[in-house]
């Protein structure tokens, strides 16, 4: 996920979380606020009424003869009321109650706050109840709920679109690092320092960080290109050298037999040399990415090079070689001479280890991800699962013992395999034979 | 025929001097870039061996000097240096071919044939041995009636003991001549002399080839 996303995801998230909380609390501690209000105002009341029947009793009040006293304002908002108590509970008296109660006056039932205090007088259990109505402060509570519940929605909204503009901003030169430096796979030597702008310490840091670790892989590619191209001549040149006058020493004819002998074998074993060399230079130079890959090529036309190359050699061992493809799979960007090397050693060597009247099959098929895959089996000795690894290894050989060692052919098909970003998979049984799969990746 | 070799390696330039001197070239030799140029545009030579990698000079400048000044000489390169690209550039400069070090004297004697026949046009394209006719072009053997058919590596092997007529090859030569570098040294030598015993075998039916030597120990020879 990106970084961009998870922030507009959490900021989202967490003002989501705001507005609920406040859509919970707000209303609750308005309701609050406004009974501790309404509850101090009716409890003063009660308060200035009990003065008043201190002054004057409580006939001055009540003036009717049950002594009962009921009294509400125009629009029903107030009312105070003084009634005596059949019941005689002394110990109630004192206590204030203050509850919501629907009240019904005069045909309309209305929500009060209402404080009763039962109070003694003259004897006499009475009950003093003061209310406010709650119509209006009902209705000013919805609206600042309902108001308060739009504003916080759009402030949210204005936040987090705030919050995504400015992450964006922020991020701009991160994902411009990664857009620029870090996604293209650029080859060290191929890369061009720049430095991107930004105020962001950490970013200027990163960005800092890449430019030199990639101007030091630069730098160690050239200084490797250096050293192969040295070795390569500090090598080549003797053997070149060497070489040369074996030839020049077998042409003068005036040699003894035995002489003549020594130079043949000498010739050999600098060949060897040679080969040796120069397989692992150019390893290394793939390594070292010094291919270019321009070219491009049908796979089953290089497959029929490589056949045409070896089928005369495995006729003379009576291996037949069955060219089966089918698709003509064009691979762009590659490098035509080292994919016909790697063509070429995977099935020289399943001719070298097949034996007489054997075939060697060479198949293509697509996968499931209908990438194009080039298969080729031969019934030959096969190898150890155990070796799977070691064959590909440059400088590893399982069997000193035996002659026929691996060589160098299997690492360089590894390599070219990996330098064309073409996967390999082997699958051999001991006795049963060997089928090399290359799946090639798709264009 | 006139031969420059560029070579700053000494020994490598007295072999290959006394190579082509053996096989009747003209030989100069230059030891630096600096000596090659001069003595190109001083004197008339039909090849200069070029090595790219001279102490004093940059191989691909001197290369590209020669061809600035138009003369009609044919470029081989020959190099240790290992840079594939180089190849590419040689050859894009009108380089004629280009030899990669270490390489066999014999070889470079195949690439020499190959440059003149390609500069003087198909007249020489076909060689005549005998009654056998080798035509290069199409890369069949005839005795001008009847074609011989043989095998790729049957051709390239008779082809290559012609052009070192006189010469004995080596198993080894002959192996990395139809094989280059793409064959491990350790596979079956005795190869060669299968397909010389089928070469003979073929061609038997159609003529003398007695020229066609085995040399004991050693390897093969077109003695003509």
């Amino acid at each position: 996920m990106k970084i961009q996303t998870k922030f507009a995801l959490y900021s989202a998230a967490s003002k989501v979380l705001i507005i609920l909380a406040i859509s919970v609390t707000i209303p609750s501690i308005i309701s609050t606020v406004v009974y501790t209000h309404i509850d101090s105002r009716l409890k003063a009341r009660t308060d200035r009424v009990f003065k008043m029947i201190e002054r004057g009793g409580i006939d001055e009040i009540t003036l009717e003869q049950d002594c009962s006293f009921e009294s509400y304002n125009i629009l029903k908002e107030e009312f105070v009321s003084i009634e005596p108590l059949t019941k005689i509970d002394k110990g109630s008296a004192g206590t204030a109650k203050i509850s919501n109660d629907e009240i019904s006056i005069e045909e309309e039932i209305l929500l009060h706050r209402v404080i009763s205090q039962p109070f003694l007088y003259d004897n006499q259990l009475y009950e003093l109840r003061i209310g406010e109505g709650l119509g209006a402060i009902e209705e000013l509570n919805h609206s600042i709920r309902k108001f308060t519940f739009w504003i916080t929605l759009i402030l949210i909204l204005l936040t987090i679109i705030a919050d995504i503009g400015f992450t964006k901003v922020l991020l701009k030169p991160f994902h411009k690092i990664i857009d620029t430096k870090l996604k293209p796979a650029i080859h060290p030597t191929d890369y061009v320092a720049s430095i991107i702008p930004t105020n962001t310490d950490e970013f200027a840091l990163l960005d800092n960080s890449i430019n030199g670790v990639m101007q030091k892989a630069k730098e160690l590619f050239i200084i490797e290109k250096e050293f192969i191209g040295n070795v390569s001549h500090e090598l080549l040149t003797p053997i070149s050298v060497l070489q040369s006058r074996l030839e020049n020493m077998l042409a003068e004819n005036n040699l003894p037999s035995s002489a003549n002998i020594k130079l043949v074998e000498s010739q050999r074993t600098l060949s060897r040399l040679s080969k040796v060399i120069k397989a692992l230079l150019m390893i290394s130079q793939i390594e070292n990415d010094q291919f270019l890959k321009k070219e491009s090529v049908a796979v089953s036309e290089l497959v029929n090079e490589v056949v045409s190359e070896i089928e005369e050699r495995a006729a003379e061992k009576k291996i037949t070689i069955e060219n089966n493809l089918k698709s003509d799979f064009q691979l762009t960007e590659c490098n035509r001479s080292l994919l016909f090397t790697m063509l070429f050693n995977v099935v020289s060597n399943a001719a070298k280890f097949s034996e007489s009247g054997q075939t060697i099959v060479i198949t293509d098929d697509s996968d499931e991800a209908s990438n194009y895959m080039l298969t080729i089996t031969d019934k030959g000795a096969g190898i150890n699962s155990e070796h799977f690894e070691r064959i590909f290894d440059r400088f590893k050989r399982f069997d000193r013992s035996s002659k026929e060692g691996y060589g160098l052919g299997l690492p360089i098909v590894k390599k070219i395999a990996e330098f064309h970003k073409i996967k390999l998979h082997l699958k051999s049984e001991m006795g049963q034979g060997t089928a090399f799969t290359f799946i090639f990746p798709t264009v | 025929m006139n031969v420059l070799i560029i070579e700053d390696e000494k020994e490598l330039a007295t072999e290959i001097n006394a190579f082509l001197t053996r096989q009747g070239f003209m030989c100069d030799v230059a030891f630096t870039g600096r000596e090659g140029s001069e003595k190109i545009f001083v004197n008339e030579y039909d090849f200069v061996l070029l090595d790219l990698g001279l102490p004093d000079y940059e191989g691909l400048d001197l290369l590209k000097e020669i061809k600035e000044d138009g003369k009609e000489v044919s470029i081989i390169i020959l190099t240790a240096r290992s840079e594939t690209d180089d190849k590419v550039k040689g050859l894009d400069m009108g380089a004629d071919d280009y030899l990669a070090k270490p390489f066999a004297l014999a070889e470079l004697m195949a690439r020499m044939h190959a440059v003149t026949r390609r500069k003087h046009g198909l007249k020489s394209n076909t060689i005549e041995v005998l009654n056998f006719i080798i035509d290069l072009n199409k890369r069949t053997v005839s005795t001008g009636a009847e074609e011989i058919t043989l095998t790729k590596k049957e051709f390239d092997l008779l082809h290559y003991l012609v052009l070192n007529k006189n010469r004995v090859l080596t198993r080894t030569q002959l192996t990395e001549h139809i094989w280059g570098d793409v064959m491990e040294e350790s596979y079956d030598s005795n190869y060669i002399d299968v397909h010389i015993k089928n070469l003979r075998k073929k061609m038997s039916t159609h003529g003398d080839i007695d020229w066609i030597e085995t040399v004991r120990g050693i390897g093969y020879k077109a003695k003509l």
